[in-house]
């Protein structure tokens, strides 16, 4: 027996156990560390109720979120469009909309509300194309949001600046649309429905 | 289990392909990725609204819609010019020009910022406020009206028609100087033949619905009138890969127009009215010509006073004779003539020549009666005349000036024109009198003459020079004092009917933002001006800004605010049907009285008459020199064996508005090669007699001046020519994109006065080639 031979056999399978304990822990740490450190939460100004919001108005969805004369797309309302039911004294007696009266309907500012659809600049992308010309239900990119009563939790990227939606909550980025907002989504919808994907259609 | 070497490595490897299994390598490089997208140094329009503005271009005539971006901390910024879908003419889409404007807005370097007076102590141009500068002219200017030196004062324009030539007409008159020119224009010559044969001034082309078209050595692809009008009309002759339309192209160079034409009549440079009056001789041998509007028509048969048009033609431009003259042969003219007058909807078309410059009076005149003949004059398809523009004056017409003009030849001339040439060689001749001060408006004559070497020596050696320019271009550098004037996107001002459009058109444009506050409008930099002069200037300027100016002018096209927002006005469609002749005989005149008029003016009897036609330039005698007729060009200069003329393109600028940082780039290799060397094209054969191969580099001199190039084969061209592309060549270095790329035509060009019109025209220039 030559001494490398020796040296071979004083190992014991048990040292294979290393391996696989930094595999574990690496990989672990791959899976639940990235988010924890790539993503932070963004407070919205203040929680909203689609739920009570559509009780109150008499044309669903579209008495906000509607397409303008011009085709453009109103996509999150601006104060004026809230003002067209709130007056200076609160409606009801949630301490979301005293918020909302006194800190933006009164001193006459738009909510900055945090996006989490909002894609790059680099991206053309109209609304008509889609949900008038095609036909597409605005929940299959944006998710069913008529009923919720608040707001869903808003991460941002600390790299990119961009909301966690677009990525998709899985980490491992799986899924698509309303998981997941990638340019991968778009172009596999395009291919699928003979709709043209070549980089110009949106890269403009 | 030892915790050694080895058990580290296992760990360590475990580590590393675990760390791999789990997404942070592909999650971290898409992120770094879009990372990139975002440094703060990469160049991203600052969020806020986005806004639509509409415009029209004064120098295409293009309606447009600027994209503005609003609500951004450094102010509005405008990031795109797009077509129009509603401008009637233009319907949507754009010229090069158009999309270049906010590329020329926003180039800082090259826009005159504030007002510039010049200080020949340090030898640069300072900085000073609006009052300063324009105080500074202000007394230079009155120091010559109280010395009764008024007439001294000369000006030049870019645009006559509009409302800063207007206030600039006005301001003139009431100064007391009759020495203003302006850019010669196509429009001009079109609007006197017109008058000449019609007595009718507005007219044009019905090219959208004509089915045959055949034009006479108009870049009709390549920058004609409103260029995308012209686009428009030609794609609607060319649908779904049919041929729908039939266009002939009559001129002696493969150019754009003429490759895309269905026919290509290869003509000696210069002869295409030949052509033209050959097809109308082949109409009226062969009886297909509009016999009713003929025969009545004045000059058409012989009379006891003298041989007809119909005789003239017969007599010189039978297809054998035009074979001679132009070099096309009598067999495909023939045939040509044929299917023009069988075409149900055919229009012959004459316009500004390749280097944009105002074609010649008799060319116009032989395809105007070319049209008339054909019989398609108030048809649809056909030539046709415009409604005028209903504007009204600034103010009550002012008397002319007593002040005998700079200008010798003004006497000589058949038709009272002033262009910015004749200005310029009298006021470098120093009689009858010398230049006190020079006005120079939005133009830049000493690049884009006519003739720009004499043009340049003018403003050189006048005493006294004010600029107002957008641009530190090549005449504002030679200014005494610069007043910064805005773009067309940031300032007030207008534009009519673009040269050969069927329909009235009226473009206004007002300021969608702001980028340099100091600049003016150039109309609103005359009114502060005549403010300060004050007496008879202001009087006869009552006008605050140039936006009142504008008010007054457009009162009859409706409410003001609702225009300024639409941009553009235009006549509903066109004025079909026989138009009344307002000729001195009431009736078409082939042999125009309105001419013999103004020549019965100046000589008494025909032999008198004869002597003046003579010395205008005119070859023929008797009453045949009023009619249409061809005046062979003698290329000017007598310096040299070849013929210089221009090749047109629609992506640089020969005018006012100037070639943008970008068209110098998308430039191919047959206009500007190895990065700064202007290409000429040579036949191969007049190449070989020259010894010059590809690529040689070459010096091309006329009497006027010259340019380097470098030399292109090309059989296209007719052999003895060589043609040069326009719109390089500049040399005012505060444009580092276009500074010294090329050689400037417009500086190798020699300009002579037309006959009788005695417009200038550059068109062919005797030049000598000089390999290098």
């Amino acid at each position: 027996m030559t001494t490398h031979e020796q040296g071979q056999a004083k190992r014991s399978p048990a040292d294979w156990l290393l391996f696989v304990v930094g595999f574990v822990l690496f990989s672990a740490l791959g899976f639940w560390g990235t988010p924890a450190l790539l993503y932070a939460e963004k407070p919205q100004p203040f929680q909203f109720s689609h739920k009570l919001h559509m009780e109150q108005v008499s044309d669903g969805c579209k008495s906000c979120h509607y397409f303008r004369e011009d085709g453009s797309f109103n996509g999150i309302p601006a104060l004026e469009k809230c003002k067209d039911c709130h007056s200076d004294s609160p409606m009801g007696d949630t301490p979301e909309e005293k918020v909302f009266v006194e800190q933006y309907l009164n001193q006459n500012r738009d909510v900055p509300w945090l996006v989490y659809a909002r894609q790059p600049d680099c991206v053309f992308f109209s609304h008509a194309a889609h949900a008038e010309n095609a036909g597409l239900e605005c929940a299959k990119c944006h998710g069913e949001h008529g009923g919720s009563t608040s707001l869903r939790r808003y991460e941002y990227n600390r790299l990119t600046g961009y909301s966690r939606d677009i990525w998709g909550w899985n980490i491992l980025g799986l899924g698509g649309p309303p998981k997941r907002m990638k340019m991968d989504d778009c172009a596999n919808c395009h291919r699928d429905n003979g709709v043209r994907d070549a980089c110009f259609v949106c890269h403009k | 289990m030892n915790w050694d070497r080895r058990a580290f490595v296992k760990f360590a490897v475990g580590a590393v392909v675990g760390i791999h299994a789990s997404p942070l390598v592909p999650k971290l490089m898409d992120d770094s990725a879009i990372w990139t997208q975002n440094w703060n140094w990469v160049p991203t329009p600052e969020k806020g609204a986005l806004a639509f503005a509409n415009s029209v271009n004064p120098e295409t005539g293009t309606g447009v819609r600027a994209r503005l971006i609003k609500g951004r901390l450094q102010g509005e910024r405008l990031i795109k010019v797009e077509g129009n879908d509603e401008h009637p003419a233009s319907r949507g889409g754009v010229a090069p020009l158009d999309i270049a404007a906010p590329q020329n807005m926003y180039y800082g370097d090259f826009r005159v910022q504030t007002p510039l007076i010049w200080d020949p102590l340090s030898g640069i141009h300072k900085a000073a406020t609006w009052d300063q500068a324009l105080d500074v002219v202000a007394k230079k200017l009155a120091e010559l009206y109280k010395a009764g030196q008024g007439q001294t004062l000369a000006a030049i324009g870019d645009d006559g028609e509009s409302v800063t030539g207007e206030i600039l007409s006005r301001f003139m008159a009431a100064y007391g100087s009759p020495n203003l020119a302006f850019m010669p224009s196509a429009k001009q010559t079109l609007a006197l033949a017109g008058w000449a044969m019609l007595g009718e001034r507005n007219l044009g082309f019905d090219l959208d619905n004509a089915k045959y078209v055949v034009s006479f050595g108009t870049p009709l692809l390549e920058g004609f009138g409103s260029p995308v009008a012209v686009r428009k009309a030609f794609a609607g002759w060319r649908q779904d890969y049919k041929h729908t339309g039939t266009l002939v192209q009559v001129e002696s160079r493969a150019s754009v127009t003429a490759s895309q034409a269905d026919a290509w009549l290869a003509c000696k440079p210069g002869a295409e009215a030949a052509v033209a009056l050959g097809m109308c001789q082949v109409l009226v041998s062969q009886g297909l010509y509009d016999k009713g509007l003929a025969e009545g028509a004045l000059g058409f048969g012989d009379t006891d006073k003298g041989k007809g048009f119909k005789a003239l033609l017969d007599a010189q431009y039978t297809p054998a004779k035009v074979e001679a003259l132009s070099g096309v042969p009598a067999k495909k003219l023939t045939e040509t003539a044929v299917a023009f007058a069988k075409a149900a909807k055919a229009v012959a078309v004459c316009g500004p020549g390749n280097a944009g410059e105002p074609g010649r009076l008799f060319d116009f005149m032989a395809v105007l009666a070319l049209n008339c003949l054909k019989g398609n004059l108030g048809k649809e398809g056909g030539l046709v005349v415009r409604q005028p523009l209903p504007l009204k004056p600034l103010g009550e017409a002012l008397a002319p000036v007593a002040k005998p003009r700079l200008d010798a030849l003004a006497g000589k001339r058949l038709v009272n024109g002033y262009d910015p040439l004749s200005l310029a060689k009298a006021a470098l001749a120093g009689a009858p009198y010398k230049l006190g001060a020079l006005l120079v408006v939005n133009c830049n004559p000493a690049y884009s003459g006519p003739q720009a070497s004499q043009m340049a020596q003018m403003v050189k050696a006048a005493p006294f020079v004010v600029a107002v320019s957008a641009y530190l271009d090549e005449t504002a550098k030679m200014a005494q004092v610069i007043l910064p004037s805005g773009t067309w996107l940031e300032s007030w001002g207008d534009s009519l009917t673009p040269y050969g459009s069927p329909v009235s058109l009226y473009g206004l444009h007002r300021p969608l933002v702001n980028p340099y506050p100091q600049a003016q409008s150039a109309g609103d930099a005359l009114l502060a001006l005549a403010a300060k002069l004050g007496g008879p200037v202001a009087q006869a300027l009552p006008f605050a800004t140039t936006e009142d100016a504008l008010k007054a002018r457009t009162g009859g096209l409706g409410d003001f605010a609702k225009l300024s927002q639409q941009s553009w006005w235009a006549q509903a469609k066109p004025a079909y049907g026989a138009p009344a002749m307002k000729t001195p005989s009431g009736k078409l005149e082939f042999f125009s009285m309105g001419l013999h008029n103004l020549l019965t003016a100046k000589a008494s009897d025909g032999a008198a008459m004869d002597k003046t036609l003579k010395s205008l330039g005119v070859t023929l005698s008797g009453s045949a020199a009023l009619m249409p007729h061809y005046e062979p060009i003698a290329a000017s200069g007598g310096h040299g064996k070849l013929v210089l003329a221009a090749s047109p393109g629609l992506r640089t600028s020969a005018a006012s508005q100037t070639t943008a940082p970008w068209q110098v780039k998308v430039l191919d290799n047959t206009v500007l090669i190895h990065g700064k060397d202007l290409v000429v094209e040579i036949n191969p054969a007049t190449a070989a007699e020259l010894h010059l191969r590809e690529d040689d580099k070459v010096r091309v001199d006329s009497v006027a001046g010259g340019a380097e190039a470098r030399v292109h084969l090309f059989a296209g061209v007719a052999p003895g020519m060589v043609y040069m592309p326009v719109g390089l060549g500049h040399y005012a270095p505060a444009n580092a994109y276009t500074f010294e790329r090329g050689g400037n035509y417009n500086r190798v060009a020699e300009a002579t006065a037309d006959p009788l019109s005695g417009t200038p025209v550059w068109s062919l220039t005797q030049v000598a080639v000089t390999k290098l």
